[in-house]
């Protein structure tokens, strides 16, 4: 048999297509139980004030509520909705700050109260006839005028407002030395922007305590047996009384790396004795629900003469909205990805985070490598425009190859940047247009770069920790059993081919149940791009070792040794002699139904924990035309060069690549989270204030996936998903600057703000 | 969304009987496609919703005989979009609808239904100012013609007094020689304009013998920037006059700072706009030439 | 509020349903008649996600009043294909990679239906106009648009 792979690589329907093609994937909000009551929570309208007094008296008196609760009827256990804390290596810096319900009220939307009633008008009705008594307070919407002496103190511990300040654990050389050799230092400050993820499925939940007080909770939760722990220990249960339930979801990005609405609504649960569906308005989800930090973030690079980067320094205000969430873990990794992108000798980081009456943040798509790198490949830009270099050929310089450590401290098993920077250069004609003529009527063109590495899971820095389960069915098909979900990334697709590819199955072959603690094995969940690289493993060790017991029977039916068997599209066969062969279906049959005793279900177990973090790479050109008369940016066209070292499904690695194209657009052209600066009100509160981008903005595009398997890698593969944006984000900045010669230190990089700068010159 | 009392009339004389008895109490449903979310989000409250989708005769998009072209109250705005007569003889209209993005809006949504909200920043009412739209409005005590410039007394006010209803609109023949275009400025394509300009430029023997310059979004309505029209008028339009119209045209208008823009990029941006629309109309009044 | 007994040709099927005015039509598909492919994404018609066909026309639920379109012919997702096989355009939604979350694949595929429909033979670019109204978080819409032209090319060549 050939080593041609068979289905890992192919363009193969993902799992779910169908259902979902059809209308009949249930979505949170699609779900009905018997009996579910309708749960809506009650905002604060204030930024920041005390409670002084919550009469839901009338409210519990209207006919149809079944449950009203306050902070004083839930747990009183602080807790960090961020699920880092149960798995970091270093959980120290990962404070606990939240209630289930706010005592106090520290951003406009902020969680006071919450009803269970038996429709959408009566819950409506009965959060109207909850009378809060606030005390208002002055509050602070920015992160430095929130650190003044005087500002109004958010959370007792936090003098100043600041939560934490810490510097960057593994800087190494020194940075002063190294900014006094260089020929050439350029220092900027860029306020990255604090955009919302938006993820097109309005945040939902459902909580439901059997009669014996088993808690079932439906959620989109990433992590469904970190959070089914982190909610066990707010409300004092066993874990496994909990059964967490994840079915389609739509869309997480990261987001759902925090718990969200799980306690408010188990709590509604409890209370009321019946389900409860808590479900999210796009705007509650967007002013609810977490959107990125805002980096106040002074980069600084010092190079030589002959374009080599020798010191890099990043200092950040971090402002992380009312509650600390990923303030820590998202900043740490900001850092990271600013020093560790490129050889460099000499780096530093600090940041302080600070607290704000604005809606809290989170971690989302690029998680801090996003906005450090968008600031970094900035300044590269920058410091080969003054030493006159070809800011490709500076990057050429000095880009990581491997054996070098990745931004993880990791050693890099590949690294394609060389080829993949050459290669796009070539594509885009990055030569010839940067030579161009410039132009001299009122639009500009302009062409740019940027490069990324992100990772596949967190390792070092956490607990990684994978299972999979494989068993084999009568007709020679396996249901494999894994508990990551669907979130539209497709890792249940990429599994099946594993397994298919592994045990010599068709992909249709594969049964999968998924999403479901009960009946799936410990999984830390889905973040950091670590499903494919980390899980598959899990599912190859599953099914060699199913294979194991399959070929053992298979051995003796067949009178020859175990090792001299192969399967293939369900047939066993001796690779000494081929026309010896038996289906997979057969053996399965014969060990399940056999008079001799000798009862198996041929199945296979398997764990995974990874030693190593290959990242992706990514090299992305961007080619812009700027209207100096209006400030406008047009995008033309997208050059994408990743490398997933071997993608599992090639149209699910491309979609995600165009799909971060679109957030990266709208992340610096149009997404503008706009906070009211008096009173914290979130003006941009749909989609018809917070633009997302339509089809119609979509430039020309261009995906090209440069594989080189990574030897640790299943099959080769790497992860992709998480780190899609981090290139783009710059590049297009950077075609904006070679366009019309501005910085753009302030994201969404608007029209106004270009034509601004323009007329500043 | 808060209950009201529903009515179909299924006629004209019904439906301003009933706007007339109800007044403030009632509002009229047409396309739904501005109205329903605002209801559903609490926004906009009746006691009396009164449906004129089922009235028949008034989803109509035809010539007016030799004079010009009219379009009904339900004419929804995809069939304008469509209508080969708009494409050809109102090109500035067909533009202003074409760019709206989404398809199920002009499916949905109806012409008079978008100048009824009386927002400044409507694309199509800017090019209606252009193209010196007339509007049929009947109430209970009869019908009148309103110019369309006439129509909007304020932000978010028309000239309807209580019990009138807008049937359709005019809109004159363009005469020979007349060039238009439609130009704005939206943060992405879906959004609502940050401003907008529509012009039209008739020549007769190389001379303007009319301009007219409608600005969207940069005052509390749409205006037609008169000042600037005289600039032009019986003129001939060489690069510095245009530029200078323009000039008076920004100067004319009252913009705002909102979410989408500064008062100070309307401003500055809408003299662009106007120079880049007189140009593109006077290109293609030449053209007819 | 008067409730009335209204019925609705919903996917070739008559349903006697009790409304109120206040109802959306998007949300008696989703309620009484727990049709939940239509899916609420914003609720104020920017989205696309809600999109059904109403007598052959692209309307946003959301942003219609149930009562306002009793006795017209709608259609939804679940009607398009009703059973396999499936129709050519959520058969070319999978083959080209089209769905990824899948929260706005009902919308963009009804839309696309109704834009084919009077649109048999388009470019690219008309294809993009045509989902202008239709957002999408996860694609990019590159493969939708290609899904589209896709469909487009095996229903002219008498594809069901």
């Amino acid at each position: 048999m050939s080593d041609e792979l068979s289905v890992v690589g192919k363009r193969l329907p993902r799992w779910g297509a169908s259902e979902k093609a059809t209308g009949a994937a249930r979505f949170l909000a699609d779900i009905k139980l018997p009996g579910m009551l309708v749960g809506k929570i009650l905002f604060s309208p204030h930024a920041h004030a005390r409670i002084l007094k919550i009469d839901t008296s009338k409210a519990e008196k209207l006919p149809g509520v079944e449950a009203v609760v306050t902070w004083q009827d839930v747990p009183k256990n602080l807790y960090n909705p961020n699920k880092l804390d149960l798995i970091l290596v270093h959980p120290e810096l990962e404070f606990k700050d939240m209630y289930v319900l706010s005592e106090k009220a520290r951003f406009v939307g902020d969680r006071i109260a919450a009803v269970a009633a038996v429709d959408a008008s009566v819950a409506q009705r009965a959060l109207e006839l909850i009378e809060v008594n606030y005390e208002a307070l002055p509050a602070v919407f920015d992160p430095v005028e929130a650190m003044k002496p005087g500002a109004a103190r958010i959370h007792d511990y936090a003098e100043n407002n600041v939560s934490v300040r810490f510097g960057f654990p593994v800087a190494w050389g020194d940075v002063e030395k190294g900014f006094q050799e260089a020929d050439v230092v350029v220092e900027e400050t860029f306020r990255t922007a604090g955009n919302h993820i938006c993820q097109m499925e309005p945040c939902t939940c459902i909580a439901s305590f059997a009669a014996d007080g088993r808690l079932t909770i439906w959620s989109p939760s990433q992590h469904p047996f970190l959070h089914r722990r982190k909610l066990a220990e707010i409300f004092g249960m066993p874990e496994g009384r909990i059964k967490w339930i994840t079915p389609h979801v739509g869309g997480a990005f990261g987001k759902y790396g925090s718990l969200s609405l799980e306690p408010v609504c188990a709590a509604l649960a409890k209370k009321a004795g019946r389900p409860v569906k808590l479900e999210f308005s796009r705007e509650e989800d967007l002013f609810g629900t977490e959107p990125r930090q805002r980096y106040i973030s002074s980069g600084k690079i010092g190079v030589k003469k002959d374009g080599s980067i020798i010191a890099l320094q990043e200092k950040m205000i971090v402002d992380g909205g009312a509650y600390y969430t990923h303030n820590f873990s998202t900043t740490a990794v900001n850092m990271g990805g600013f020093t560790g992108l490129y050889r460099c000798p000499n780096v530093a980081a600090e940041a302080t985070c600070v607290y704000s009456n604005v809606p809290p943040t989170g971690g989302v798509r690029g998680y801090g490598n996003h906005e450090g790198t968008c600031v970094l490949e900035q300044l590269v830009d920058a410091a080969a425009r003054k030493i006159g270099m070809d800011p490709l050929e500076m990057r050429l310089k000095n880009a990581k190859k491997a054996g070098d450590p990745s931004s993880t401290g990791i050693p890099m098993e590949t690294c394609t940047f060389e080829e993949m920077i050459k290669l796009g250069a070539e594509k885009i004609g990055w030569k010839e247009k940067r030579l161009r003529k410039k132009e001299t009527g009122p639009k500009r063109y302009g062409i740019g770069m940027g490069i990324a590495m992100d990772v596949s899971g967190a390792q070092p820095f956490n607990i990684q920790h994978r299972n999979a389960f494989i068993k084999f069915n009568e007709d020679g098909s396996a249901n494999l059993l894994v508990n990551a979900a669907d979130l539209g990334q497709n890792i249940i697709g990429a599994l099946m081919q594993i397994a298919a590819e592994t045990l010599g199955l068709k992909y249709g072959d594969i049964h999968v149940v998924a999403g479901d603690t009960d009946s799936t094995l410990y999984d830390i969940g889905q973040h950091a791009s670590g499903g494919t690289y980390q899980i598959g493993h899990a599912v190859i060790n599953a099914a060699e070792e199913a294979k194991k017991d399959l070929f053992a029977r298979a051995a003796g039916r067949l009178g020859v040794p175990a090792d001299d068997l192969e399967v293939k599209a369900g047939r066993i066969s001796a690779k000494s002699d081929p026309t010896k062969e038996v289906s997979v279906g057969e053996v399965v049959k014969e060990a399940m139904y056999n008079f001799k005793g000798e009862h198996l279900n041929i199945s296979g177990k398997g764990s995974f924990s990874p030693t190593l973090n290959p990242p992706p790479f990514s090299v992305v050109f961007t080619e812009v035309e700027v209207d100096t008369e209006t400030g406008e940016v047009k995008v033309l066209k997208i050059l994408y060069l990743a490398d997933p070292g071997k993608a599992i499904n090639p149209a699910t690695v491309e979609g995600q690549l165009e799909g971060a194209i679109a957030q990266s657009l709208g992340y610096v052209l149009s997404e503008d989270y706009a906070i009211n600066k008096k009173t914290g009100v979130l003006e941009s509160d749909n989609f018809n204030t917070y633009k997302l981008v339509s089809a119609l903005d979509m430039p020309e595009t261009e995906v090209i996936l440069y594989e080189k398997p990574v030897p640790s890698g299943p099959f080769g593969a790497k992860g992709v998903a998480q780190g899609a944006m981090i290139a783009v984000t710059p590049s297009i900045a950077n075609a904006i600057y070679d366009a019309v010669g501005v910085f753009i230190t302030d994201m969404p990089a608007t029209p106004e703000k270009i034509l601004a700068a323009l007329n500043r010159r | 969304m808060k209950p009201f009392e529903y009515l179909e009339p299924s006629t004209v004389k019904e439906a301003t009987q009933l706007l007339s008895d109800y007044g403030e109490k009632a509002q009229v449903l047409a396309g739904g496609v501005h109205l329903v979310p605002k209801m559903r989000k609490g926004e906009i409250e009746m006691e009396y919703l009164v449906n004129i989708q089922r009235i028949p005769g008034l989803d109509y998009v035809e010539p007016e005989g030799k004079q010009g072209l009219k379009f009904g109250a339900m004419c929804k705005l995809r069939s304008m979009e469509i209508s080969r007569t708009i494409q050809n003889d109102y090109p500035v209209l067909y533009e202003a609808i074409h760019q709206i993005t989404s398809v199920q809006a002009k499916y949905m949504g109806t012409a008079v239904g978008n100048l009824c909200v009386a927002t400044p920043a409507s694309d199509v009412a800017t090019a209606l100012f252009a193209l010196g739209a007339e509007l049929n409005i009947a109430g209970a005590h009869g019908e009148r013609v309103e110019p369309v410039e006439k129509f909007y007394l304020g932000y978010h006010r028309t000239s309807l007094k209580r019990g009138e209803i807008v049937l359709g609109v005019f809109l004159p023949k363009l005469p020979q020689g007349t060039g238009t275009s439609f130009l704005n400025l939206v943060r992405t394509h879906s959004d609502i304009a940050k401003i907008s300009v529509a012009v039209a430029v008739t020549l007769k023997d190389g001379i303007c013998r009319e301009a007219r310059i409608a600005i969207g979004a940069a005052a509390p309505t749409v205006f037609r920037a008169a000042k600037a029209e005289l600039e032009l008028k019986d003129q001939k339009l060489t690069p510095q006059l245009i530029n200078q119209a323009a000039g008076t045209a920004a100067g004319e208008t009252r913009p705002i700072s909102d979410l989408r823009s500064s008062a100070e990029y309307r401003k500055k941006t809408a003299k662009v706009l106007v120079r880049r629309g007189l140009e593109k109309a006077l290109e293609r009044a030449r053209a007819q030439a | 509020m008067k409730r009335e007994i209204a019925t609705f040709k919903i996917n070739g099927w008559s349903y006697e349903v009790i409304i109120t005015p206040n109802m959306t039509l998007s949300e008696l598909l989703r309620g009484p008649l727990d049709m939940t492919g239509t899916k609420h994404a914003c609720e104020v018609g920017q989205c696309g996600s809600c999109t059904v066909l109403v007598d052959g026309k692209p309307m946003l639920s959301c942003s219609t009043l149930a009562i306002a379109v009793r006795d017209k012919e709608i259609l939804t997702i679940e009607g398009l294909s009703q059973g396999a096989p499936l129709h050519p355009l959520q058969q070319a939604f999978l083959d080209t990679g089209a769905i990824q979350c899948g929260f706005c694949t009902p919308g963009m595929i009804m839309m696309a239906k109704a834009f084919l429909d009077e649109n048999p033979n388009p470019t690219r670019q008309e294809v993009k106009e045509g989902l202008g109204g239709n957002l999408c978080r996860c694609t990019g819409y590159v493969k939708i648009v290609d899904a589209v032209m896709a469909a487009a090319e095996t229903m002219r060549k008498g594809g069901k």
